[in-house]
């Protein structure tokens, strides 16, 4: 049996009202929600990159420390070898002294360079050209200078001039004593 | 007063309350102090890129100094790393004596944190000028070699015949730092 004429109304429990509220509540919770995931995400991404800062450092300290030991090697090089070159060219120019030392006169049969003295074997004249001429120049640079003549064959005479540095050559005759 | 209000519109009240609270309580609790812990961690990274940043700008500096250095000692450190070669040494040195004979190659006492071989030579030269230039062609050769006393000078017929003990320094085998390990980032 009908008791109305018209058909009746579906109802729905998803009214106009509970709509707009979905609505509202869906779109900030879905803002709040997609933030949130941001913020993860960056912290994720500055953790990662904190990270990779830490490595890097670390890496930059052991090449750095590498680099100062090559250098402080390369600079022990340079004044080893600086060292070495500068003895070698000393010694050139102390030959050449000797040997400009000596004067025409004079031959020079031997010559034997210490690292405190300097023996000189030779043949002279006479004494008093080897006192003059060779002597006192030797005696300006050795503070010891001991000389010995023996007749030669020709006439001249034959020498051995034997010259130290004065504080070597008491560490020397320690050496040779202990020997 | 009555307030009359309909079982529908208590329910959409109540879950609107609940939906707020929520919201609120979400974007205090949780939201905000990760906003925080965002800015925080931002400003850190940013503090550490700048170290960072001064480290490489230091170890560009020392990379450059390395580099400086290493171009401007190139002898010296490829001669240090020369291992000495006494047929080639005679080879090269031959033109400034009548003879040349490198007697022992025998390996001395480390120096300074080198080691050392030590040569005897003796050699016959024309004059003194000769063994001059030697010692300016030792400055100049693949190793490093020092002259060293006793050094002898004797006459023999129109020659002089020398004596003399060279020290050849070089790298020991377990230090190979010259090679230059770290390469420019």
């Amino acid at each position: 049996m009908k008791y109305s004429y018209i058909e009746p109304r579906k109802k729905s429990p998803f009214t106009q009202e509970v709509q707009l509220m979905v609505a509202f509540f869906s779109i900030t919770i879905i803002m709040l929600f997609s933030t949130y995931l941001f913020l993860l995400y960056k912290d994720y991404n500055f953790q990662k990159d904190q990270r990779n800062i830490l490595t890097k450092q670390v890496e930059l300290k052991k090449n750095i420390a590498d680099m100062k030991k090559q250098i402080a090697f390369i600079n022990k090089q340079e004044a080893l070898g600086e060292k070495i070159y500068t003895q070698n060219s000393v010694l050139k120019d102390s030959i050449a002294n000797l040997f400009d030392l000596v004067p025409e006169r004079i031959t020079l049969s031997k010559a034997k360079l210490l690292k405190n003295g300097l023996i000189l074997y030779g043949i002279t004249p006479n004494k008093d050209v080897y006192n003059f001429m060779l002597q006192a120049p030797l005696r300006s640079i050795f503070q010891e200078t001991y000389s010995s003549f023996y007749p030669a064959k020709n006439g001249w005479l034959r020498f051995v001039s034997t010259n130290y540095v004065k504080d070597d050559f008491a560490q020397e005759e320690t050496n040779s004593n202990e020997n | 007063m009555k307030i009359k209000m309909s079982r529908h519109y208590l329910y959409i009240l109540l879950s609107s309350l609940f939906l707020f609270l929520f919201v609120l309580l979400f974007a205090f609790l949780v939201l905000i102090p990760k906003g925080k812990e965002y800015r925080q961690e931002r400003l850190e990274l940013k503090k550490s890129s700048v170290k960072l940043q001064q480290y490489q700008d230091f170890h560009d500096r020392v990379y450059k100094k390395l580099k400086d250095l290493q171009s401007k000692n190139r002898h010296i450190i490829t001669a240090f790393e020369n291992r000495f070669d006494a047929t080639r040494f005679q080879k090269e040195n031959k033109n400034y004596f009548a003879s040349l004979k490198l007697s022992k190659v025998v390996n001395g006492a480390d120096e300074a944190g080198f080691s050392v071989y030590e040569v005897n030579t003796t050699s016959h030269i024309a004059s003194p000028a000769n063994f001059y230039n030697f010692l300016d062609a030792l400055n100049k050769s693949d190793w490093i070699i020092g002259v060293n006393f006793p050094i002898t000078f004797q006459r023999d017929a129109e020659m002089i015949r020398s004596s003399f003990r060279m020290k050849v320094y070089a790298n020991k085998e377990d230090i190979n730092t010259t090679k230059s390990k770290s390469e420019a980032k």
